[in-house]
């Protein structure tokens, strides 16, 4: 459950940034002919609500619903106790805390004049949720695609909230002295630093010794570190998330191997959306945010069904490259070039 | 091993019931259900296991992130990175043909699987599934036990951290660096600051603590996936009178409560034993929902497992339970204040598993 700062700065994400999110879906929602549109929330798919009024629920579970005229609302299951926060770090006209929440919501929307509901996600929604809605007389329609669309490119105020994040988890990272005896250290000096810059969350993975397991995992007890390793930060800052990794080599002869790695590797970010850059590369993966899930699956070596990478989109890329028989982990967000510019990251990889 | 004793207790449950198939769901809020079916304690996107009569576990991720975690952190499994989660998993059903296949916790479960369109149907396999949940063996206290300890530490470190001028969200960072280094890879926590403007607790803020504040926190670390709850306050300076006196309400209800947990009450028991208190005191209106939300609630792989502790509730107390009894709402003189430990129900009554003193902490002297 989130436990970091979750606050709504009007400089970093201005009402007026926020406005013209709701204007948008709202000329898309009269095109679809939608009285509403729903955007289901907790605390691991809060991404659409929090796209168009900030809200993101440090746990439980509500649905912002967004009328074809006027501000956002929320129907929550929180307690009403929490309400003044809630409005506090969201831009929503009113907030309704209830139990039942489906039910609340399907009655509001019948106040408001009825209508069918475009549900981002639909096919994900909570089933007691969905039938609550149905039970009390909502008509559901799947609104994924249209609000997909409508998130696919960033605007400035994502655009600037995920450079905050992406130099909030370089400079975590960057704390990891190389000295380290165990992930217990190392961990705690990148989570420390992330929190204490404002992260909403940060989750800290790690491989301890890349000799034997490339993957990044949670680790539970204290590892020792091998002789290389790798640390990846994940960091959420005000609704924007963003990963990076960094590899350390601890032989001095290879220190410079993870810069060799991340040359290699922001050239292939270079050519995104055109992934042919890390064909030689042992995993890739391009994540971001087109619903609810803040880093959903893009593009891959595992992935079978790509999405589309469009113009202006704001992604995460990871890999792992061998150099010199050193497997190295990289990851850094990047942006998709608009208009013929080409992908650039939002920061330089750690190393 | 704890893995595995869960998924014999829970393939005993599915035979016993005469279920073939269960289908469970979990994410990072309410990943409860999932860890014990899976032994993954699932980070970002959803994740659905489908267990089988025969102790087979097939997980579906749709997280790639979370894939390659899970292959790391667990064994026995097969796993399947599905981006298009309902889906996979309703293709995987369609397959079971018309077995018996149950649903855990339904209610999350995503709506295109519920549809009765799909060719397969799921009974709500959640009552079974919460039994399990609720009723744990010596393995789950132990680790109840350790996370408990760690929690009296993470709470040390919180009152160090609590000194005039910092913000809210420093204390959080602190705790939870403090819980990294020592390889605790979880934690859920609320905080308050302030006085009686303060109505509950909150993720933190950029507030700063100031002298004379009330701090309130609940720290609820998780090892090996489960929850140990502890809530203290603490005063930034010198405790007043108004301040000492609450807290002697609070600490009065508390033991009120954990006296009461013994096999054969209710979860009603614990809580109308600690709202007395309050009422006794001409403070019954700060029992109601408009002031707290809960008197207690279970623990185990999820922070606010069931039974919750109201007066309304009537579940059983029995014999290997944990919950915690926290007494915690809204004083009219001082404000939000918290008390609170975990305890597990024994033969006899009640073991408490937090330690540190039930007191009214002052920092910052």
């Amino acid at each position: 459950m989130r436990r970091g700062l979750i606050a709504w700065s009007k400089a970093e994400l201005p009402e007026a940034a926020l406005a013209a999110r709701v204007a948008r879906a709202q000329v898309a929602m009269g095109q679809a002919g939608l009285a509403a549109l729903l955007c289901y929330s907790n605390n691991t798919r809060p991404a659409a609500a929090s796209y168009l009024c900030g809200f993101v629920p440090y746990w439980s579970e509500g649905v912002m619903l967004l009328p074809r005229e006027g501000s956002p609302y929320l129907v929550v299951a929180l307690s009403k106790r929490v309400a003044t926060w809630i409005e506090a770090t969201s831009r929503v006209a009113r907030v309704i805390s209830t139990g039942r929440f489906g039910a609340e919501a399907a009655k509001a929307i019948a106040a408001a004049g009825g209508g069918t509901v475009g549900v981002a996600d639909l096919d994900n929604f909570p089933a007691g949720i969905a039938s609550d809605m149905r039970g009390a007389g909502a008509t559901l329609a799947d609104a994924t695609a249209l609000f997909a669309e409508l998130r696919a490119a960033a605007d400035p105020a994502e655009l600037a909230l995920g450079a905050r994040a992406a130099a909030i988890a370089h400079a975590a990272l960057a704390r990891i002295s190389g000295a380290e005896a165990d992930t217990g250290a190392a961990i705690a000096a990148v989570e420390d630093h992330a929190r204490v810059s404002g992260a909403e969350e940060c989750y800290v993975s790690a491989a301890p010794d890349l000799a034997h397991d490339r993957r990044l995992l949670r680790i539970e007890g204290r590892v020792a570190l091998g002789a290389s390793y790798a640390i990846r930060a994940t960091v959420a800052y005000k609704g924007t998330w963003v990963r990076l990794a960094r590899t350390l080599v601890r032989d001095p002869a290879r220190a410079d191997l993870p810069r060799k790695a991340a040359e290699r590797f922001a050239a292939a970010v270079a050519s995104l959306p055109d992934t042919a850059g890390f064909a030689g590369m042992t995993s890739w993966l391009i994540e971001g945010c087109r619903i609810a899930q803040p880093l959903e699956p893009l593009a891959g070596a595992r992935l079978a069904t790509p999405h589309a990478l469009e113009p202006g989109r704001l992604v995460t890329v990871q890999a792992t490259l061998e150099i010199d028989g050193v497997p190295i982990v990289l990851a850094a967000p990047a942006l998709i070039g608009a208009a013929g510019a080409p992908a650039a990251l939002l920061v330089p990889p750690v190393f | 091993m704890l893995r595995d004793e869960r998924r014999r207790r829970l393939a005993d449950a599915m035979s016993e019931a005469r279920i073939d198939a269960l289908v469970v769901y979990g994410n990072a809020w309410q990943g409860d259900y999932l860890r014990y079916a899976s032994d993954f304690g699932i980070l970002e996107g959803s994740g659905i296991a489908i267990v089988t009569a025969d102790g087979r576990a097939e997980l579906f991720l749709d997280s790639a992130t979370e894939i390659e975690r899970a292959e790391g952190e667990t064994s026995g499994l097969a796993l399947n990175l599905a981006p298009d989660l309902a889906h996979a998993v309703a293709k995987h059903l369609a397959r079971l043909g018309n077995r018996r296949i149950a649903a855990a916790p339904q209610r999350f479960l995503p709506s295109y699987l519920a549809d009765p369109g799909r060719g397969f149907a799921l009974e709500d396999g959640t009552a079974l599934f919460d039994r399990l949940l609720m009723h744990k063996v010596a393995a789950e206290h132990d680790a109840l036990r350790r996370a408990a300890a760690i929690a009296d530490e993470a709470y040390l470190v919180f009152r160090e951290a609590a000194q005039p001028g910092r913000r809210q969200y420093e204390l959080t960072a602190a705790v939870e660096a403090f819980l990294r280094r020592k390889g605790c890879p979880d934690n859920f926590m609320i905080l308050g600051s302030g006085g009686k403007d303060v109505l509950g607790m909150t993720p933190p803020s950029d507030r700063l603590v100031a002298a004379g504040d009330l701090v309130t926190t609940e720290l609820t670390p998780a090892i090996e996936g489960y929850y140990a709850q502890i809530c203290r306050t603490l005063v930034v300076g010198r405790a007043n009178d108004a301040q000492r006196r609450a807290h002697a309400l609070y600490l009065e209800a508390l033991e009120a409560g954990i006296a009461a947990v013994r096999p054969g009450a209710t979860a009603a028991d614990v809580a109308r034993a600690e709202n007395d208190v309050f009422r006794k005191h001409g403070f019954g209106d700060y029992v109601t929902d408009q002031y707290t939300r809960v008197r207690g609630h279970g623990l185990g792989l999820f922070a606010d497992s069931k039974p919750h502790i109201l007066e309304d509730v009537h579940t059983n107390l029995v014999p290997g339970m944990a919950i915690v009894v926290h007494p915690n709402t809204y004083h009219p003189e001082v404000g939000y204040m918290v008390l609170g430990d975990s305890v597990l129900v024994t033969e006899t009554g009640a073991e408490v598993l937090t330690r540190t003193p039930r007191e009214l902490f002052e920092t910052g002297v």
